[in-house]
């Protein structure tokens, strides 16, 4: 190893074309391709109706690649201008926008170091609070049953449970493994358990919207977790791809990215 | 002594996953109005010198930065990029990669739009920028429109209306072809001599380099081995070689001669002083034709690809080809020579049935193209594009050979063995589990090779396989391609790199506009000077030298194509006095 004899400097990013660590390209990159996998439509039927789109698979592994908050900025903006250029998978925008954000969000707190090691609880009070609210609406005022409940909403309870519990960690642990099979999938529950608290937080609006009955609950407790798996199996398979391709060629990584 | 544009103190930096400093203690400067350039191997650290100067490394990459480096008297860590920007403009290899608006006219616009100058300034500019590289009326035109070397020079121009005080230009013309890549040359040198502008290049041209530089910058794993004038380093071949860099044949041929006792005090390092050594050098030593037989190999049996009148029109009316016939029989080591839009990629494309004849037929194995499908050639053609990552879409080394033969339907014990056998025969085993693209590019051609291999082919093509390669990468490839050839495989290369061919090649065609100008043995064809010439390429210095020698002593020479071969004629004695 050489020995250098200059005085050693230190190597900062000047000219604030980044957020929060994550270079502004990136963000723009990102956010592009959230808005081009918004013309997919991924699904036929979802609680509030209509299809929604692919880039749903991809919202969180925007997180983890960017970090919390510039994550959360380009999920936010690849859905935003995917509402007006493909309203067909748009359901009800301005909660297809914030589902984008939180899930982005959500993501990006998954960590394993001590790098803010607490934000997490910020996504889980969202994600908890708006599964009370949501739950609480259906059995409470709405008078659903507990069972229809409690499988209806299945997929959300148990992928928020996983974001809470630290499954959360070790599914951070396994995107940034060396090991590419391990990524695909910390990618594939980290979608799940990421997700889940940006659906329930979606849903909490929506069901104050439709008050959709017993019967869809019930069919929702088939339909939801086939949804569940082939969201998170469309991001394992783009971020496992995205994860060694970004390693692969060195490109600088975002401060606060995951991977 | 004129101004200092740009300095480098003591300046060591590592990559932040690099195990080892990729710079170690640079000390140099730069002089306003000087052409600076910079050479050595692939990894040398030539790419990460260019980034330091408009702070770049370490802005954009982090890791670990030790000294100063200052431009325009700022310091590059200690100032944006967005600002070091308006004093350092910067062209890249790849012309693609650099255009992104939809004019020329938008595309220079665009980083004086992000410097926030005015729009009269803006519109004022413009003109003089392309007037500089001499784009005027191409102001509406697509980027996408221009030839490579109207690319570069695009790229050039958009950098200049900047204003920088410095451009530095990283193998601008690595990925051109020789008409573009004397377009770039002639335009840097304009502007160098002409407008005074301070010239940083890093190009593996040594030939252009020798003539063009005023100081040349020797790096060799990081550190500065050698810094001086062109005549200085590229007259020193052993140190150049022993760094894999490949000297000016004009200046091999006479380190050749002076090891024969040749009375040459100063080695000439470009083509004008090499000619006026030789007239000095002819006159003192012996010209002995070298006695070998030099006759071309033939090659008997049926013909393995056919054309007949074969003709191509693309569907917007260009005529590609007009009427090509040949022969190309088994064993045979063929290159394909000629500008670009000359008709090589066409020709090739109807041998992988990619292209279907306008007219004419094309024959495989005797048996007519359009018989066949594009999986049946791709068993019996191999074809290395010019990029090989435009080939490597896998996660792995060892998937992306076993791919196509996945796709082909050998059972699984196959697909293993050969799989096995392709990356033993690239040396590529222990890089089974890696990342293609975390291998080097030259390892990544071999991944290409061994994922082609795996499929048996008779025939191998290889396109452009030298382009955006130094001269290790470049030789090595082609040492791939002759160990295929001793293999029994025939062997079809493009390449407009004339010079590293005569080991390998045999046989020579030259297209030019459509046609097939000349199918010669390779001594024959590399001595046709003028045909060559008149599709813009460019003989070895060692062919150019050997006519000039052939003129000056009034007698014929064989046709030689290699400085070993060009020295080996002269018989001097130590006294610089006919033996």
């Amino acid at each position: 190893m050489t020995t250098p004899s200059g005085e050693e400097r230190e190597v900062k990013f000047l000219g604030g074309a980044s957020i929060d660590g994550a270079p502004v390209a990136y963000i723009i990159v990102l956010a592009a391709v959230v808005t081009a996998l918004s013309f997919i439509p991924f699904s036929v039927v979802m609680a509030s109706g209509g299809s929604f789109p692919m880039a749903q698979g991809v919202y969180s592994l925007v997180g983890w690649v960017l970090g919390p908050i510039a994550g959360a900025v380009a999920s936010g903006i690849g859905a935003l201008i995917g509402v007006f250029l493909a309203p067909h998978t748009a359901g009800v925008a301005p909660v297809t926008v914030y589902g984008a954000v939180v899930a982005a969000f959500a993501a990006g707190t998954m960590v394993f170091g001590k790098l803010r090691s607490k934000w997490w609880i910020i996504a889980a009070v969202i994600g908890v609070g708006s599964i009370a609210f949501f739950f609480g609406r259906a059995l409470f005022v709405n008078g659903v049953s507990l069972k229809a409940v409690v499988l209806g909403g299945a997929s959300q309870w148990v992928g928020v449970l996983l974001f809470c519990l630290p499954t959360r960690n070790i599914f951070a642990r396994w995107i940034a493994s060396k090991n590419i099979g391990m990524v695909a999938l910390g990618v594939f529950f980290g979608t799940w358990a990421s997700f889940a608290v940006s659906h329930v937080a979606q849903s909490a609006i929506t069901y104050y919207m439709f008050n959709w009955p017993e019967e869809v609950w019930m069919l929702l407790a088939g339909l939801v977790p086939v949804e569940y798996v082939s969201r998170c199996l469309i991001g394992a398979v783009i971020g496992a791809g995205v994860i060694a391709g970004l390693r692969a060629i060195g490109i600088v990584k975002p401060t606060y990215a995951t991977y | 002594m004129s101004e200092i544009i740009a300095a480098l103190d003591k300046v060591s930096y590592k990559y932040p996953r690099s195990s080892d400093f990729v710079l170690k203690n640079i000390d140099l400067t730069i002089r306003k109005g000087e052409f600076f350039g910079v050479i050595g191997p692939t990894g040398a650290g030539k790419t990460t010198l260019c980034l330091t100067l408009n702070g770049i490394v370490p802005q954009f990459y982090g890791g670990r930065f030790f000294g100063h480096v200052h431009v325009a008297g700022l310091d590059t860590l200690d100032h944006p990029i967005s600002l070091m920007a308006s004093h350092v403009g910067a062209v890249f290899d790849d012309p693609e990669t650099q255009l992104i608006a939809t004019s020329v006219e938008n595309e220079i616009a665009f980083a004086l739009e992000n410097l926030l100058v005015s729009r009269e300034e803006i519109m004022a500019r413009i003109p003089r920028a392309l007037a500089a590289v001499r784009l005027e009326g191409t102001e509406k035109k697509h980027p996408a429109e221009l030839s490579g070397g109207q690319k570069q020079r695009l790229a050039i121009a958009a950098a200049l209306a900047v204003q920088p005080d410095l451009l530095v230009l990283d193998e601008p013309t690595s990925q051109l072809d020789p008409v573009g890549a004397q377009e770039v040359f002639a335009t840097v040198r304009e502007l160098n001599k002409e407008l005074g502008m301070t010239i940083v290049m890093a190009s593996h041209a040594a030939e252009e380099m020798a003539e063009y530089s005023d100081r040349v910058a020797l790096l060799s794993h990081g550190e500065l081995a050698a810094l001086g004038g062109p005549d200085e380093i590229y007259s020193q071949i052993e140190r150049l070689l022993q760094n894999d860099l490949r000297p000016p044949e004009v200046a091999s041929t006479f380190y050749l001669i002076q090891k024969k006792g040749g009375p040459i005090p100063k080695i000439p390092v470009w083509m004008g002083e090499g000619v006026e050594t030789l007239k000095k050098v002819q006159k003192t030593c012996e010209i002995t034709p070298p006695r070998e037989n030099w006759t071309a190999r033939t090659y008997g049996g049926e013909p393995l690809l056919s054309l007949k009148d074969l003709k191509h029109v693309y569907p917007d009316g260009t005529e590609a080809l007009h009427g090509v016939s040949l022969e190309i029989r088994e064993g045979e080591y063929v290159l394909i020579i000629g500008q670009n839009g000359a008709g090589k990629s066409t020709l090739v494309k109807h041998f992988l049935n990619l292209l279907k004849p306008t007219s004419g037929s094309v024959k495989v194995g005797g048996v007519e193209t359009s018989q066949m499908t594009v999986s049946d050639l791709a068993r019996r053609i191999g074809y290395v594009a010019q990029n090989p990552d435009n080939q490597i879409f896998n996660a792995t080394v060892g998937e992306e050979v076993a791919f196509a033969l996945k796709g082909l339907g050998y059972a699984a014990e196959e697909v293993e063995s050969r799989t096995a056998e392709s990356l033993a025969a690239m040396g590529l085993s222990e890089a089974r589990e890696m990342h293609p693209l975390s291998l080097p590019k030259g390892d990544r051609a071999r991944v290409v090779i061994a994922a082609i291999l795996a499929m048996k082919p008779e025939i191998i093509i290889f396109d452009e396989p030298t382009t955006g390669q130094d001269y290790r990468g470049a030789k090595y490839i082609l040492e791939i391609s002759r160990q295929l050839h001793q293999m029994g495989k025939t062997v079809i290369v493009i390449t407009h790199h004339l010079y590293l061919m005569p080991e390998y090649a045999e046989r020579v065609l030259v297209m030019g506009k459509g046609t097939l100008l000349m199918d010669a043995p390779i001594r024959e064809a590399y001595h046709a000077v003028k045909l060559l010439q008149s599709t813009f390429l460019m003989p070895p210095q060692a062919v150019l030298l050997t006519q000039e020698l052939e003129k000056l002593k009034g007698q014929p020479l064989p046709k030689l194509l290699t400085p070993d071969e060009l020295a080996g004629c002269f018989r001097c004695n130590h006294s610089g006095r006919i033996p």
